[in-house]
This record gives C-alpha cells, sequence and structure tokens, in this order.
C-alpha cells in the first residue's frame, strides 16, 4: 500500500485543481500534500505564489500521515480517496497587550472598542489599538462580568455587573468621552457573575450566586421608574443610588439548585443557563419556565453558542470542553469532547464568523483555539499568558480574538490573525 | 480341634444307681422350686426329713462331659423336685415319642375301634323330638332389631363412618427411586486406583537394542550404585534367543515390592482445601464506581508567607478563609484562587471557622490569648448588614456576672478592618469551633493542670461558660453535635461525649490511639472520624460500639486534619506526609448495613517543609473539593 487513489477538491474557486485522480504516496502528511496542491496550481497559473494548505479527510483535519489517519479513521484504502483542502489558518500573534493594574475578571469586545471588567472594581474601555479610552468607576466591589448593550453612532450603552449584587446601565459618548450612569439594577442577593444582552437589545438577562437569573430591561430611560423606596433602608445604600434611577427587574427565573456561572441568549426567546449545580437550563424568555436541561457531571463555569452551527460549548471544572446540541431532546448527549487542557476551562467562545472555530482559555495558562474538524488536537495553543486565563473573546469583524489573564501586572493580550484571505 | 480326653467320674454312676432304686418324694407340693433356692434342702420327703440339694451343681462343662461321654444323655431328664436326673426307663421313652407323635400313651389303647352311630343319618319316620318350632322362628328377633335401630342411629349421628378403602400400595418402596441413575455412586467417586506398574520398555527386553546395553563403565557405576539410586533395577541383557533366557531371579522380589506398593499406596483421597486468597478480602467496589470524588489539584492559593495553619469554607461555598502562622488572616474566592481580603492579627492564628449559619456572616479566629469574630462583609450584603445588627443589638444585662473570658466590642479602625467581637482568654486558645446552628462557639485551651480547658460562648448574649468541672486529660478538640445537643471532647485518647441538656457523659470512646490531633462528626451525627499523631485514623459507629470500627492505616506520617463532606459520602485526612487521601464513607439508613468505607484516592501536591505537611483540609460545602493547607505556604484545591 504505497499509493493512493486520491481526488482534491475545494470550496474556495481561486485554488481549484482539476477533478482527476491523483496517485500520492500513502505516507505523505500535511506538507507534501500542499506542495502538491502549489504544483498544481503552479502549472494552472504562472502566477502563483506558495500557499499552506489544510486537508480534510471526510470532514476530519489531517494530522498525521495519510495511511495512519486512514486507518485511525477506519475509512477503505481501495476506493479513490476525496480530500478536500482550505487554506491553512494561521497562528494567532499576540498583537497588543494592555496592562490592568489587577485581576480581569470579564471581557467584551466589538467591532472598535473592548470592554474589560476589573477586580479592582472598574470596568475600561479600550480601542483595538490597545489605548484606555474610559474607565468605569462605581461599583463598590469587584466587576464580575461586562457587556455592549447597544452602539448608536457615538453613544453606546454598556452594562457592567459587580459583586456588590447590582448592574450598572452606562451610557457613553465615545466622542465626547462622557460617562453617565443611567440605571442601577438592583435586585440580586449575591454577586452578579455573569449578564448577557439579548439579540433585540433591548432587554439583558443577569445570572448571580444566589441561583437566580434576573431578566431587566435594557433601554435607558430618564424618568423615575417602579422605585418606591422602603424608608428603613440603610444610608449605605441610599448613597450608591446616586449613579442611577434604580431599575427592578422584569422577570426571575428561579431553578437551578447551585451559583448560575454564565447565561447567554440563543434567540430572542430562550435563554440558556449554566450553573454549579451541572445542569445547563434552556429557558423560555416570555413565561419564564424551564424548557430543557442538559445534564452534566462537573461544574460548568463558562459557555458559548454559535448560532452558524447551533451547538453549544461549556467550560466545566475538567479538561474538556464539551459541544452540546441544545435543540435535542434527549437532553444530556455531549456531541464532542475536545480534550488537551490541563486545568480547568473557565472560558469558551465560538468564532463569530467561522461555524467551526471556537478558543478556549484555561486555568493551565493556555488559549486553545480549536476547530470541531479536529477534536483530537486544537489548532493552536496560544501561550502568550503568564498566570490564568480567565476569559476569552472574539472581536467581531476582523478575527481576532483577545483573551484575558492573570499576571501580577495583570495584562490583557489581544491576538490577531494574520490577514491572509480576502474573505471576510 | 482334638475331643477332650474322656475322664473317669465314679461318683457320678454310683450316685445314680442308688437314687435309681429309692423313691425320693417332695412333698412340698406344687410351689416353685426358687423359693428353696437359698436353702441347702429342696423339699421334704414322706418321712418329714429334708432333702438335701447335691453338694456340688453341675456346671456347664460337667454338662458338656457329659453331653459327650454318657450315652445315655439323651434319655436323662433333670426333676427339679427332687434336683437329681433320672434316667428314663425304655418304657417311659416309648411313652414320650408316642405322645411326640400324637398318640395315646396307653399302648394297648385301640383308637380305631369301629364306632357305632346313635343316631342315624336318615331321617326317620318318627323323629326323636317331635317339638313343633317356636313361634320366635316365625317373628322377627326384637333383639336384632333392637340393635339394628341403634346402628342406624348410630349411621345417622355419624358415629359409625364407613370402612375406609384398603390401601392397595405396597408397603416396601423403591430405595434408589431418587438416586440418578447416571451420578457416579459414592463408593465408586471415592475409587482410588490401585498404582500401576510400569509398563516394560526395549530395556527389559530378552534382545534389546544395542544402546539400550550399558556399556562395561556403566556397568561399573551401576554396581556401585546404591539399589536405591539405580536408575534401572536391573541390567539389561542380550541373549540371542528367547530360549537362552534364563529364569527371571528376582521374580520373589519383584513381587514382593509390588505387593507393598499395594499395600502402602494411600488408598484415601486427602481432601485439601483450596482457599483463594482472592475470595477472602472483602468485596469492595471499585473506587471508578463511587464517583464523584476529588481527583485532581485544581486550584493553588497562594499569598501566605508562612505555614497555613488552618482553613475552613463559608456555608455557601464561594468563600475560603484561612489562618497563618505569618499573622494573617486570608480570604479567598474559591473558584478563581483570588485572594479578598488580608487581615492582620497579633499572632499566629492557630484556628479559623466560617460560622456554619448562612443567615449569619461571622468568622470565629483564634491566636494566642483571643479569639476574634470578624465579619469579612463577603457574601451578600443583607446578610452582612443584619450580622452587624445582630452584634449590635446586645444590651448588656443588670447584673454583671463575673465570666472566665472578656468580651470588647471592636470599634474605629478595627470595626472598618472587620473585627466585631473580641473575647480575651486567660489561657492561649487553640482551637476554635462553632455549633451548627450559629450562636454558640466553643474554644479550647489545653492544659494538663485545671479544669478550665473549654469554653462554650454564647454570641447573642455574651455569655461564657465553663461546661468541666474536672480536669479529664488535656484536651486536643472538641466539636458540637450536627443536629443533637451532645458535646465531643477529645483528649489524648479518649472522645467523649456529653449531653448538654442532662449535663451528663453519654459515652466513652476508646481510640487505640496514642495522641488525638483531630477529629470530625459525620453530618448525620452516628459516625466519628479521629485522626491521631500515630498515623492512624479511627472510625467509630456511636451506635455500635466505643471501640472503632475501623482503623485506618493509610499515612505514613501523623495525622493533622480530618473532614467529611456535608452532602457526599466523601471523608478526607492530611498527614505530614504531604498528601490527602480521600475515602469514600458511606453511612446506611439502615441500621443492619455497616458504615462501608474505601479508600479512593490520595492526593498529593503539597511540599513537605520543616517535616510539616498538610495541616488541614475541609470540604466545599455542596461541591465534591477538597481544600488542603499545607507548611509549604499554600492552599490547594483538589477537584
Amino acid at each position: 500500500m504505497s499509493q493512493l487513489q486520491t481526488r482534491f477538491f475545494t470550496d474556495n474557486k481561486k485554488y481549484s485543481v482539476d477533478d482527476v485522480p491523483f496517485s500520492i504516496p500513502a505516507a505523505s502528511e500535511v506538507q507534501e500534500l500542499s506542495n502538491v496542491i502549489n504544483k498544481l496550481l503552479e502549472a494552472k497559473n504562472g502566477s502563483h505564489s506558495q500557499i499552506e494548505f489544510d486537508f480534510l479527510v471526510r470532514g476530519q483535519f489531517l494530522r498525521t500521515s495519510l495511511s495512519n489517519h486512514m486507518e485511525a479513521e477506519g475509512i477503505s484504502t481501495e476506493d479513490v480517496v476525496e480530500i478536500e483542502y482550505v487554506e491553512r489558518f494561521t497562528a494567532p500573534q499576540p498583537e497588543e497587550c494592555m496592562m490592568h493594574d489587577d485581576w480581569i475578571s470579564s471581557v467584551e469586545a466589538d467591532s472598535e472598542w473592548i470592554l474589560t471588567g476589573s477586580y479592582d472594581k472598574t470596568a475600561r474601555i479600550w480601542s483595538l489599538e490597545g489605548k484606555a479610552v474610559m474607565t468605569v468607576a462605581g461599583h463598590t466591589d469587584v466587576v464580575k462580568d461586562v457587556a455592549w448593550v447597544r452602539r448608536d453612532g457615538l453613544t453606546s450603552l454598556l452594562l457592567t455587573a459587580s459583586l456588590d449584587q447590582t448592574i450598572l446601565l452606562w451610557e457613553w459618548n465615545s466622542e465626547r468621552n462622557k460617562l453617565k450612569a443611567r440605571h442601577c439594577c438592583r435586585g440580586h442577593a449575591g454577586s452578579v457573575d455573569t449578564i448577557a444582552t439579548d439579540p433585540t437589545r433591548t432587554k439583558f438577562c443577569s445570572g448571580s450566586w444566589d441561583k437566580m437569573l434576573k431578566i431587566w430591561s435594557a433601554v435607558a430611560t430618564e424618568e423615575e421608574e417602579e422605585v418606591e423606596e422602603p424608608p428603613s433602608r440603610p444610608r449605605k445604600k441610599q448613597k450608591t443610588e446616586q449613579l442611577g434611577l434604580t431599575r427592578t427587574p422584569l422577570m426571575t427565573l428561579s431553578g437551578h439548585n447551585e451559583a448560575v456561572s454564565s447565561v447567554l441568549w440563543l434567540d430572542s426567546e430562550e435563554i440558556c443557563s449554566a450553573s454549579w449545580d451541572h445542569t445547563i437550563r434552556l429557558w423560555d424568555a416570555e413565561t419564564g419556565s424551564v424548557k430543557t436541561t442538559l445534564t452534566g457531571s462537573k461544574v460548568f463555569n463558562h459557555i458559548s453558542y454559535s448560532p452558524l452551527c447551533r451547538r453549544l460549548a461549556s467550560g466545566s471544572t475538567d479538561r474538556h470542553v464539551r459541544l452540546w446540541d441544545p435543540r435535542s431532546k434527549d437532553g444530556s448527549l455531549v456531541l464532542l469532547s475536545l480534550t488537551s487542557h490541563s486545568g480547568w476551562v473557565t472560558a469558551v467562545k465560538w468564532a463569530p464568523s467561522h461555524e467551526h472555530q471556537l478558543v478556549s482559555g484555561s486555568l493551565d495558562n493556555l488559549v486553545k483555539l480549536w476547530d470541531t474538524r479536529s477534536c483530537k488536537t486544537p489548532l493552536y495553543d496560544v501561550s502568550a499568558h503568564e498566570d490564568k486565563v480567565l476569559c476569552v473573546d472574539w472581536t467581531d469583524s476582523r478575527r481576532q480574538h483577545t483573551s484575558n489573564t492573570l499576571t501580577h501586572q495583570a495584562c490583557i493580550n489581544l491576538e490577531r490573525q494574520q490577514h491572509t484571505s480576502s474573505l471576510d | 480341634p482334638l475331643p477332650p480326653l474322656p475322664r473317669p467320674h465314679p461318683a457320678k454312676g454310683i450316685h445314680k444307681c442308688r437314687k435309681m432304686g429309692q423313691d425320693i418324694r417332695n412333698t412340698v407340693g406344687n410351689v416353685p422350686m426358687e423359693w428353696y433356692q437359698d436353702y441347702p434342702h429342696i423339699g421334704y420327703n414322706l418321712d418329714g426329713k429334708k432333702i438335701f440339694k447335691p453338694i456340688r451343681n453341675k456346671d456347664e462343662l460337667d454338662e458338656f462331659l457329659d453331653k459327650m461321654e454318657n450315652p445315655d444323655y439323651w434319655r436323662t431328664v433333670h426333676d427339679k423336685m427332687t434336683a437329681s436326673d433320672i434316667r428314663l426307663t425304655d418304657e417311659q421313652v416309648d411313652l414320650v415319642h408316642r405322645l411326640q407323635k400324637g398318640q395315646f400313651g396307653d399302648v394297648n389303647f385301640n383308637e380305631y375301634e369301629p364306632s357305632v352311630d346313635f343316631f342315624t343319618n336318615e331321617v326317620m319316620i318318627h323323629p326323636v323330638t317331635n317339638r313343633p318350632q317356636d313361634k320366635r322362628s316365625f317373628i322377627p328377633s326384637l333383639i336384632e332389631k333392637e340393635k339394628v335401630s341403634k346402628l342406624v342411629h348410630a349411621i345417622k349421628m355419624g358415629w359409625i363412618k364407613p370402612r375406609k378403602p384398603k390401601e392397595t400400595t405396597p408397603q416396601y418402596y423403591d430405595l434408589w427411586a431418587k438416586e440418578d441413575p447416571n451420578a457416579i455412586l459414592g463408593r465408586h467417586k471415592m475409587h482410588v486406583p490401585a498404582p500401576k506398574m510400569r509398563l516394560p520398555g526395549h530395556e527389559e527386553s530378552y534382545n534389546p537394542p544395542p544402546e539400550y546395553l550399558l556399556t562395561e563403565e556403566e556397568r561399573l557405576v551401576w554396581e556401585q550404585q546404591d539399589a536405591e539410586d539405580r536408575k534401572l533395577p536391573f541390567l539389561p541383557q542380550k541373549h540371542s534367543c528367547l530360549r537362552a533366557v534364563p529364569a527371571f531371579s528376582r521374580f520373589i522380589h519383584e513381587r514382593f515390592e509390588r505387593c507393598l506398593d499395594l499395600y502402602l499406596c494411600p488408598r484415601q483421597r486427602k481432601m485439601r482445601v483450596n482457599v483463594n486468597p482472592e475470595d477472602l478480602i472483602p468485596k469492595l467496589p471499585k473506587p471508578k464506581d463511587l464517583q464523584p470524588f476529588p481527583t485532581t489539584m485544581s486550584l493553588v492559593y497562594r499569598g501566605h508567607t508562612s505555614l497555613v495553619r488552618c482553613i475552613s469554607a463559608s456555608p455557601t461555598g464561594q468563600w475560603l478563609v484561612s489562618g497563618s502562622d505569618d499573622f494573617t488572616v486570608r480570604f479567598w474566592e474559591v473558584n478563581t484562587g483570588r485572594c479578598m481580603k488580608t487581615l492582620e492579627v497579633g499572632g499566629a492564628v492557630k484556628s479559623v471557622a466560617w460560622n456554619p449559619n448562612p443567615a449569619v456572616c461571622l468568622v470565629a479566629v483564634c491566636f494566642e490569648h483571643t479569639v476574634l469574630l470578624l465579619n469579612p462583609s463577603l457574601g451578600d450584603r443583607l446578610v452582612v448588614s443584619s450580622t452587624d445588627q445582630l452584634i449590635t443589638a446586645y444590651e448588656p444585662p443588670e447584673e454583671d456576672k463575673e465570666q472566665a473570658v472578656t468580651w470588647a466590642l471592636s470599634e474605629g479602625l478595627e470595626h472598618n478592618k472587620g473585627h466585631r467581637l473580641t473575647l480575651t482568654h486567660p489561657k492561649a486558645v487553640k482551637q476554635v469551633v462553632w455549633h451548627g446552628k450559629g450562636d454558640y462557639l466553643s474554644s479550647v485551651m489545653p492544659d494538663n493542670s485545671s479544669n478550665l480547658q473549654v469554653l462554650i460562648h454564647q454570641v447573642s448574649k455574651r455569655r461564657t461558660q465553663n461546661p468541666f468541672r474536672k480536669n479529664k486529660g488535656l484536651v486536643q478538640c472538641v466539636s458540637f453535635h450536627p443536629l443533637r445537643p451532645y458535646f465531643f471532647v477529645a483528649t489524648q485518647r479518649y472522645v467523649r461525649v456529653y449531653n448538654l441538656i442532662k449535663q451528663e457523659l453519654t459515652k466513652k470512646l476508646m481510640t487505640n490511639c496514642k495522641w488525638i490531633s483531630s477529629m470530625a462528626i459525620h453530618p448525620g451525627g452516628d459516625n466519628l472520624i479521629c485522626g491521631s499523631y500515630d498515623c492512624r485514623l479511627a472510625w467509630f459507629d456511636l451506635d455500635l460500639s466505643t471501640k472503632p470500627y475501623k482503623m485506618l492505616r493509610h499515612h505514613k506520617k501523623a495525622l493533622r486534619g480530618v473532614a467529611y463532606h456535608r452532602n457526599y459520602p466523601l471523608f478526607a485526612s492530611g498527614a505530614d506526609d504531604g498528601s490527602v487521601i480521600v475515602c469514600h464513607g458511606m453511612v446506611y439508613n439502615d441500621l443492619l448495613q455497616n458504615p462501608l468505607i474505601v479508600p479512593v484516592k490520595v492526593l498529593k501536591g503539597h511540599q513537605i517543609t520543616h517535616d510539616l505537611g498538610v495541616l488541614d483540609v475541609t470540604f466545599h460545602p455542596t461541591q465534591p473539593w477538597v481544600f488542603s493547607s499545607g507548611a509549604d505556604t499554600t492552599i490547594r484545591l483538589f477537584t
């Protein structure tokens, strides 16, 4: 078995080759196959320059020699092997390092700005170039999570959740660089660990250590809402109220038996939450009832949902990133386990524009970039951080991902992909 | 056997002849002769003289000799009346014969004389009697009627039952009916065949192949060898033909040896008991099936600069407090390992305890002579403020009683740091522990010489009492029962259980340890574990006995801390060898079932510093995670 009949194909018209079977040495690896394709393209197009390719056999990335891969996957070597090739995704490089004075608990990036929450009780807004634009100070305790609500031109709304049991809704004008606290959301009886804005950008959901999920309105209003303060409130609380109008939750979702660690919106009617009680629950946002419960065996740290592939990824207090199908009726079926970390997986995030890619951050100081078509090994390890990774995020349009670390100097590392393709 | 020699017996014959002539008649009549057994005489003759028994009774031997020698023995009978032997005459013998045959005794009697019928068998015209027939022969019998009517009545009443049908089944049965015809019978089962003789080989042939014949040297060696060492008991020999084979000289010898073989062969099966040593080990489930339990080290909480003596987790499981020899108390966020707060206290912290009541946010810290109640201001704001209110709401009673400790409320800067109440003890405090409700706490001041070793404090009333009047030994640690009003006090070798309501000693547990270091009570309250400095961990079932239900000797060095999990069936022990051993300890509700104890995991991670390894272990209140604090200044979380 020294030669294999193969046929190459690709979705990218730019690099397509003739649809004829080739005879390839069975022991050839990715580099040899890539050379073959490059030779073919050069023969077709004289001005072709060398490009690295990756190869997929039946939807799985080729990582070893072709014969080993086919033996492991149980593919017959008698037939013509269909090999798909795609342009290789180049290794992410750290691009910017944003230094904080303290640990960073959360990060959320959009196309222009990066919002971080920190253990020094503030949140910060950074430009993509790594310049600190604004410091959001107002909480009396550690900021646990941050979220963008909406960005209408120069004014944007953002949320910060804190250990002091409140969520603050801020209005930020990026031109004048003015920040104003619009609302203070009170109601949780524990630290608010996670918040998520719904797709319509009018509501948001928060999850707390007190086992509750609460849905709030995210629309900034001017007039005093349903605030009827009982006179016996301690004086200390009333002081913090100066930061904005007090807002109470629209709805409370109770059902978790332990602290809620992560929450997100699947769509505008469905909320998904992960908890320390080893379950992921799907809630109906209209009625507030539990629709589905996915049960795991470990505490969930973080979940992420990709609308492109309709999969839920979860990071838990073991070494695995698990993929779930939230629509499946049979509940607790793990579709895939991605195992390569050696510590708790504290953060997972699907790529916003790629249906197969996700990043995960772990307490073993590593951020890993995964492709679900190669579930045994990650595509790349990003080992720029010197301490525990607590959160990761992708920037929206330009395929970056930011991740966040805990070092004594505390820095945010921003890794940017090398731009090699004209797609996106 | 030869017949015995004939012996003359002259006296007998004379005696007999003399008797024959005389008519000795006994006049005692028809009485049992046994009456005269004990007398020398046997009766009286016609003259009224005693008839004496013969001087010597015949014994069996005489009887036998008589039977052999005396030709008239067969016609001699013994007369009991006279105690003499009588030889029957020919006529008498003849008479006996006749009587035996059923003939008449008289010889002259003719029994076959022709008979003359008195009545003829023919009916004569003149009957003998002409009596008319009775009337009763024509009418039914009254007696019979009565009898029949009685029977009928009895049948009606059910007194008489119809006769049972006769059983036709045979009386005997088949003894072997139940036996399996294919089974090997017992005696065949135990059959041991005789050892077989070796079949003759080529060397025994009269004309063996030359390679079987011994060479000269071999023959010499054979001859010099002992008979027992020889490979062959004979020399193979070659003969030209079968005719030339001489007689087998060893025949007798060989037969004898064969007989010996058969005779000495053990003909009994030895019953050997084959016990698989694996079967003697009790069946324990595999640790894999007992999940969840902590398996790997996940987080390291770094920050202390000296050994961390004690840790305690908050009842919600969000925070962890640790006390160290660097004079600080640190508060940690459990899931990130972030140190949220550091408090300096004035001494090496010996023990910390988070109030188990989730509605109160208080941490008891003890160092030197002081027990400090801290409000760490972590967790729910409402709980934090209500705790402060609870402490400030205290009103001092009218009469001030003298107390063993002084209660002081912290104010100003110390209040801002989190200090709330300071309890100054007369002696150095080693341990502090909360009651499950969170109002009472107990502190231990080990002292061999006084009864002031254990104090119980009530926070809401700021009262202190000393429950013990006598010193029963150096107190190591104390604990409250989680459900009932019991109090556990561990001294060096014993654990005493006191009933706090009745104020009496309930139980005294013998640990068989030299020096107890730590103690933990199962959340169900019926089980207890004790760690000791002599590397042992004793599990007590309080319902079972005052002796340990199980002693575990898994650690190589002295145990420093033991802990039970609140929900999961787990317990852990930390020791100076730097390891934490997690065991599955399932307690069943069924009183008949003993607790199941399976060691499941050895967790390593702590470095041994100054011969000290792990100093304290505690479980996360909701997750199957265990925290351990070590002499290497770290706290580690195993999940």
